[in-house]
């Protein structure tokens, strides 16, 4: 019934056209109009721009630093993770403990990308409370690549974590087990065994951390300095300051292209990654016996340590939010806050309203997406599941760029509105739900729903009263992935804010920016607050939805 | 599904009302401020307080700000640039972005605090100082720097934090004040901000952004105007403020009124306010540290003092905006990179 079925479903052919003109016009346009500000000059198409970035020695230092930081960021994030993700399914450590860690790891997460940027400064260089007070050090800076790299390490590793946790734990230790019994001995097992059945999940962990690395201006715009200029902050500054549309196109074509390698790569790996559970269900643990108590010993110290690095951040922040001028005059003062909830509380209210919009949207367009894909025969599908990544795979400077540029002026002026920070929200961060909803139909037998077809239904009626029940749980996913952006994300964002449409983060980076630093602490805690108290309804909600057998789901979409 | 697209059309109608309930009242005036917020924002609520007129305000840094206003020449959304050095207003004047105005002020400011056409009017004047770290300064037995050769010394190598001239109106203004100091000379100056970009550690987005490392010591010093850098000090950091004896520059801070404006009378209401002695005797009230641009209204002591002896000079906002463009772009391509 399927592919013939497309003539015969009005609702299935005006779906299509619906979602095919939105990904047309908030996707596809956007990006030719970037390309053609990028590679057309003066009415011809030209490579003079780019060629004039590629011959600029200041941009190819920044594109050489870009993907030096990127690579860095993936190799020590992944390292990271994985310590973490071994720590949580192989030490054999107390429930409690795990909860602790994954708590801690939660934290870079719902907070906005360059919080610990600020800590950073506090501590380390000439007077930092690390380099000086601590260690006595003198002759440091704050700036440059190892600070750059230690504050994007600590924001994105929990992302390789969340990648290889469940990479980990769907390895059958029977497997391993078969292993020793053949008598090979620990070591052996982890290197011939363990690590080769996880290198698909090693490779997406790192690939995600190079691409979130590459996406970051506003780290680097803090503390890169100029010994370590990146792309992404040139482009924004030359986008910001010079509003040289033309300048920052091509800019963000140079990062584009890194960028689509690496999600053509990682579109390879994922693939493979389905392989990995040989046996399919994780037989009954014998025990694992792949660690002995001093590398047990070893993982848990390393564990702790990044954990109390991680805390130790956090609570700096804290501690600025709650004084009057940190290093300067400690005294205790609720001034911040006050400030965030009366001078800022339109940022607050423009981001929980755009929020509020952007969520039902981005969880219905995540839920429609992944049931065709999921469910239905149609020509195109494959076309419609790319096109609908697009805007997720690029770093979001590129997004944020091109959608400046196709939307400042007519035909389709729509910057300065609330709409095109919806529209980007929703189609940069519904592949999650699409996902989800994928993952979730995929656990569910299709002849439910053609039981319901076939008694009469129709395909509104069978996606209404069938499908919509068993992937409700995707539909919340999408839902809180758009929130949590809604309140941390700021690289596309930046760009789209107008004098009536701000958002919180984009305030805290220019409180940042500024001298403000007790606000922009006092807003960060907020931040890490709310988008902490929905991530927890929202999994609660998830765990109660889950449907018995199926997988269980993230809202953190990795 | 087609229940579920009616609901999805139904969010996006609620959205496009939230949207036009929040744009569309009538005592509204819309202003893109370069002032940081820290002083902006009690001088617009006093206005706010004083007239009924509800003020929206985004703050950007000035090279931001001028950029918005130039893309959105055709179909303006503020009323109002609020703040920022000379230079900005210099190039807006340039660019026709304005619509000029003259408020009661304007026959008793002095003719540099005015555009000769009531482009532009000037709401106070601020001018640039050294800020060093004191300890630093202690550490490595320096004086706070008293030339700009000064600032060449070694001991400050990649220790001094200033603004990016993309983004920044201080920026430009301490440029303009180097060129001012080599008799306009260009290659002397550019000479002299390429060896500056040695000891230059960080150029930031904002004007005062690199106050905060000076005051915690991260930074060894910088440029600022004296605006942020009292500021600096007042919180309780140890710095010291200086100024070189070939003299540095002053930015009279400026005020206009958006071409096409929606909001044509609030926005009249806020520069007659805001160049009058109403909301300039304020500052000192708020400990805001700008020199007052109306006659009328006395520096504040302890600013007097700190300016007592300083050879300062004005930026001239014709030559400064004619020029701004190519100015920041050769920084861009000449400075920016370093060696």
């Amino acid at each position: 019934m399927r592919r013939a079925a497309l003539g015969r479903d009005p609702t299935l052919v005006a779906t299509l056209v619906v979602l095919w003109s939105l990904l047309a016009l908030f996707v596809v346009y956007p990006m030719v109009v970037l390309l053609g500000r990028a590679f057309v000059d003066e009415g011809a198409p030209s490579l003079g721009p780019l060629l004039s970035v590629v011959g600029d020695p200041h941009h190819r230092k920044a594109f050489v630093n870009s993907l030096l930081l990127a690579m860095l960021v993936g190799v020590f994030g992944t390292l990271l993770g994985l310590l973490f993700a071994f720590a949580a399914t192989r030490a054999s450590l107390p429930r409690s403990w795990l909860s602790a860690f994954d708590a801690i790891t939660l934290l870079p997460l719902i907070s906005p990308p360059f919080t610990t940027s600020i800590a950073i400064i506090f501590s380390f260089g000439p007077r930092g409370l690390i380099t000086h007070d601590l260690l006595g050090l003198t002759g440091t800076s704050a700036y440059g690549l190892p600070t750059t790299l230690l504050s994007e390490t600590l924001t994105y590793f929990p992302i390789a974590y969340l990648t290889l946790k469940p990479v980990l734990a769907s390895i059958d230790p029977n497997v391993e087990d078969m292993a020793y019994s053949l008598g090979a001995s620990r070591r052996r097992v982890f290197w011939t065994v363990t690590l080769p059945l996880a290198v698909p999940g090693l490779a997406n962990a790192f690939l995600l951390l190079f691409a979130a690395s590459l996406a970051d201006f506003a780290t680097p715009l803090i503390l890169a300095g100029n010994a370590f200029p990146v792309l992404p902050t040139q482009a924004f500054l030359q986008i910001t300051g010079l509003f040289d549309f033309k300048g920052g196109a091509v800019l963000s074509f140079a990062l584009l292209v890194p960028a689509a390698v690496v999600y053509l790569l990682q579109r390879h790996w994922v693939a493979r990654s389905h392989y990995v559970t040989v046996t399919g269900k994780v037989g009954p643990q014998s025990g694992y016996k792949g660690t002995t108590p001093l590398v047990r010993g070893l993982i848990v110290v390393g564990c702790v340590l990044v954990a109390l690095v991680v805390l130790y951040f956090y609570a700096l922040l804290l501690f600025a939010s709650l004084v009057k001028a940190f290093g300067a005059d400690n005294a205790f003062t609720l001034a911040h806050y006050y400030a965030i909830f009366s001078e800022g509380w339109r940022a607050i209210r423009d981001t929980l309203i755009i929020a509020a919009i952007g969520m039902p949207l981005g969880g219905l367009f995540g839920v429609v997406v992944g049931t065709l894909i999921a469910r239905r025969d149609f020509p195109g599908r494959d076309a419609l599941e790319i096109v609908t990544m697009i805007n997720y795979a690029l770093p979001g400077t590129i997004v944020g760029i091109a959608y400046l540029i196709a939307f400042n002026d007519p035909p389709i002026a729509l910057t300065g509105g609330a709409a095109i920070i919806v529209a980007c929200y929703v189609f940069r961060y519904s592949p999650t739900g699409i996902r989800a909803t994928v993952a979730q139909l995929q656990q569910i037998d299709p002849s439910i729903e053609e039981a319901s077809q076939s008694l009469g239904a129709r395909s509104g009626e069978t996606f209404r009263r069938v499908t919509l029940p068993l992937v409700l749980p995707a539909f919340f996913a999408g839902l809180g992935v758009v929130f949590i952006r809604s309140m941390t994300a700021i690289s596309a964002t930046i760009f789209l804010v107008s004098i009536s449409w701000t958002l919180i983060t984009v305030r805290i980076l220019e409180n940042m920016t500024e001298l403000s630093l007790g606000p922009a602490a006092a807003f960060s805690v907020f931040v890490v607050l709310a988008v902490f108290a929905v991530t927890a309804g929202v999994s609660t909600l998830l765990r109660r939805l889950k449907a018995p057998g199926t997988a269980p789901i993230s809202v953190f979409g990795t | 599904m087609t229940r579920a697209f009616r609901r999805t059309i139904g969010a996006i109608a609620l959205g496009g009302a939230l949207l036009a309930a929040t744009t569309a009242s009538s005592a509204e005036l819309n202003a893109y401020s370069i002032w940081p917020e820290n002083w902006a924002r009690p001088m617009l609520v006093e206005f706010q307080n004083q007239t009924g007129i509800k003020v929206n305000f985004l703050r950007f840094s000035s090279g931001e700000a001028l950029a918005r206003i130039i893309a959105e020449k055709n179909n303006p959304r503020v009323d109002v640039l609020f703040g920022g050095p000379v230079e900005t207003f210099g190039a807006g004047a340039k660019e026709g972005v304005f619509e000029a105005y003259k408020p009661p002020a304007f026959a008793v400011l002095a003719p540099r605090f005015k555009h000769a056409d009531g482009q532009w009017v000037a709401i106070a004047d601020d001018p640039l100082v050294f800020m060093t770290n004191a300890k630093f300064l202690a550490d490595n037995k320096l004086q706070p720097p008293q030339s700009w050769a000064d600032l060449l010394h070694p001991a400050y190598k990649n220790g001094l934090q200033m603004a990016d001239a993309r983004t920044s109106g201080t920026a430009v203004t301490r440029i303009f004040s180097v060129l001012e100091v080599n008799g306009r000379d260009e290659t002397k100056a550019f000479d002299y901000l390429k060896r500056l970009r040695g000891n230059v550690q960080l150029y930031t987005k904002s004007g005062g952004g690199g106050t905060l490392p000076v005051g915690l010591g991260q930074a060894a010093g910088g440029i600022f105007f004296i605006v942020d850098a009292l500021d600096t000090k007042a919180k309780g950091y140890d710095v010291a403020i200086s100024f070189p004896k070939e003299g540095i520059g002053t930015a009279a801070e400026g005020i206009a009124m958006i071409k096409g404006a929606k909001n044509p009378d609030s926005a009249k209401k806020l520069i007659d306010w805001a160049s009058s002695p109403a909301m300039q005797s304020l500052f000192a009230l708020h400990k805001i540290n700008f020199v007052p641009a109306h006659p009328e209204v006395k520096t504040e002591p302890s600013l007097a003092a700190v300016l007592k002896d300083a050879k300062i000079f004005p930026i001239d906002d014709a030559y400064a905006g004619a020029n701004r463009k190519r100015i920041v772009e050769r920084w861009v391509a000449e400075v920016l990179p370093g060696n």
